[in-house]
């Protein structure tokens, strides 16, 4: 399968960064924070690889550096280090000089201004949030949500955008007599589905899903997961899964990667990693799963 | 006439012409010039104390008394009319510091300051139209912080605004924006217009005429050139519309295609007079 997404080493540092903190920090050192210069290494030289239709999993405890590394790939904040580059696809092909003449990769997104970065983004991104908060506005109707993307991206009627809404949310289950309500007026489960329909306005190749079943009752995560498997098979979508939840991760994921103290300790298929840990990080994970 | 000339003379009074130092003035021109050169851009410049309070018209007047000439003749409006107690306050202000002639007549005028409307007669390539505005920024409405709404012109993300204009359509049936149109400036820069109706927006693209915008307390200039696209936001199915006034009649004049005010009289009717008087007292003449 081809690749759509690679990340090359990407660094995010909170603080000045001094010459000890590369040995004070990591998994090895267990903790993510430089005790000499107090500066916090979030997430430290990690690279992965996204293929087309694939669901890859990113797992870990709380600190380990999982959400930053989504948000520095959704560039809600910048990396400190690391370089990122997109495969070439249809749907970017009007981002100014993404990629230079017959390269089928893109240049290094990372560094690009932040209008083509939004614009590069939009094209090719969805993004569903743990918290509904954070991905949609609350004041703002399920459909006007669904919309703010479409409108960001040059649409100019109020019909089209309606029609394209309505079959988002039908198709994540909202009621569409609710369409024109906002989403504050809404269950958890059913703000995480809204949040899904606007990640898929933009009709993305590659959705990143931060903790998104995380704070929901048992039959809502279920319910929620079914559908995200669904949309995938019918959408063909590749997927950036982070859980702190193993039974998520091998309920949706091929490959897996392990994260600790901002650092990748282990990745491979999602089956050998929970049934044959290597590193002691993963074991006591795997071990820690409720049965 | 130069400046210069006319101060050398000896009829003139000495000192500084036009109220500002020549600091103040180079400070106001360079950020015109910065305006002019990116239609619709907010350029920050260093609002001067002026004899009358922040969110009076210190803006305009700041851009007016910086490019005011000897034989300039002046026209000062308040919401269309020539004779409110601000716009006379101004004239004089004008006539004091900078000896310049004082107009009603639009078509005379080669300089006009305004709040609030824009004249109904068309203007010229001569003529240069000074807005006061009180709020510069028209994103201000869906996001109130400042360093946000820079970084959302900086990268024409303007997706929010769209949305605050679609909910409008969707929860209304139509946009409620009555005043303060925002309108997209050369195909770039989005724009609040200053609290002009939707009426005279239509006047600002592609005219022959300099527009200036001054907000004094708010510390920005912003310019629309003569010959600039200023589109106001407008969705295929939902075109943008001005105020109908089908059926209605200026009392006084009688005029049909001027934007009306509505009048509350002494005996509890409604009656609808010109909003632009001078232009209404032209008629009538």
């Amino acid at each position: 399968m081809d690749a759509l997404l690679r990340v090359h080493g990407i660094t995010r540092r909170y603080g000045s960064g001094c010459p000890q903190c590369l040995d004070n920090t990591g998994a090895a050192a267990g903790t993510n924070r430089c005790d000499a210069c107090g500066s916090v290494w979030a997430c430290r030289d990690v690279s992965l690889e996204l293929r087309a239709e694939e669901a890859l999993g990113i797992v870990g405890e709380s600190g380990s550096g999982k959400s930053t590394l989504v948000k520095l790939l959704h560039f809600d904040d910048a990396a400190t280090s690391g370089y990122v580059e997109l495969a070439r696809m249809p749907a970017l092909e009007g981002v100014d000089d993404l990629y230079a003449e017959g390269c089928d990769w893109s240049r290094d997104v990372l560094s690009m201004d932040r209008y083509r970065q939004r614009k590069a983004r939009d094209a090719s991104m969805g993004i569903v949030y743990q918290h509904p908060h954070l991905g949609l506005r609350m004041g703002v109707s399920a459909g006007g949500n669904v919309a703010e993307r479409l409108l960001s991206a040059g649409w100019r009627s109020i019909a089209a955008m309606r029609a394209r809404a309505s079959e988002l949310l039908e198709r994540t289950e909202i009621p569409l007599s609710r369409m024109d309500e906002p989403p504050r007026n809404f269950s958890g489960g059913m703000q995480q589905r809204v949040q899904i329909a606007k990640a898929l306005s933009g009709d993305p190749a590659i959705l990143l899903l931060d903790e998104v079943t995380t704070g929901l009752d048992l039959s809502v995560q279920a319910r929620v997961l079914d559908m995200i498997r669904t949309l995938r098979e019918e959408l063909r979508l590749s997927m950036l899964v982070v859980s702190h939840d193993l039974g998520v991760i091998n309920l949706l994921c091929q490959r897996t990667m392990v994260m600790k103290n901002g650092q990748v300790v282990e990745s491979g298929l999602t089956d050998q990693i929970l049934q044959d840990p290597q590193h002691g990080y993963t074991q006591l994970l795997v071990a820690s799963q409720l049965q | 006439m130069r400046v210069r000339e006319w101060m050398d003379r000896d009829t003139a009074p000495k000192g500084t012409f036009a109220f500002l130092d020549d600091g103040a003035k180079k400070d106001v021109r360079r950020a015109l010039l910065k305006a002019v050169a990116i239609p619709g851009y907010q350029v920050p410049y260093g609002s001067r104390e002026m004899p009358l309070a922040r969110g009076w018209g210190t803006g305009g007047i700041q851009i007016t008394l910086s490019m005011l000439l000897p034989d300039d003749v002046v026209k000062v409006i308040d919401q269309g009319c020539d004779g409110s107690v601000n716009a006379v306050n101004i004239k004089k202000f004008y006539e004091r510091t900078a000896r310049v002639k004082i107009t009603t007549d639009t078509a005379l005028a080669s300089v006009i300051q305004t709040r609030h409307r824009i004249p109904e007669e068309k203007m010229t390539d001569r003529q240069i139209l000074v807005l006061q505005v009180p709020y510069p920024e028209a994103l201000r409405e869906v996001e109130p912080s400042e360093a946000q709404t820079r970084r959302m012109h900086a990268e024409a993300d303007y997706g929010r605004m769209w949305l605050h204009l679609y909910e409008d359509i969707v929860r209304f049936g139509e946009i409620r924006i009555a005043y303060r149109y925002p309108c997209t400036v050369n195909g770039r820069h989005v724009m609040d217009p200053s609290p002009i109706p939707r009426w005279d927006v239509p006047k600002l693209h592609m005219a022959d005429t300099l527009f200036l915008f001054g907000a004094g307390r708010e510390r920005r200039i912003y310019a629309v050139p003569p010959h600039t696209r200023v589109e106001p936001l407008e969705f295929d199915d939902h075109r943008f519309r001005v105020e109908d006034f089908s059926g209605k009649a200026c009392a006084r004049c009688g005029a049909t295609d001027t934007f009306l005010d509505e009048i509350l009289m002494p005996d509890g009717t409604r009656t609808h007079f010109c909003s632009d008087s001078g232009h209404c007292d032209k008629r009538r003449a």
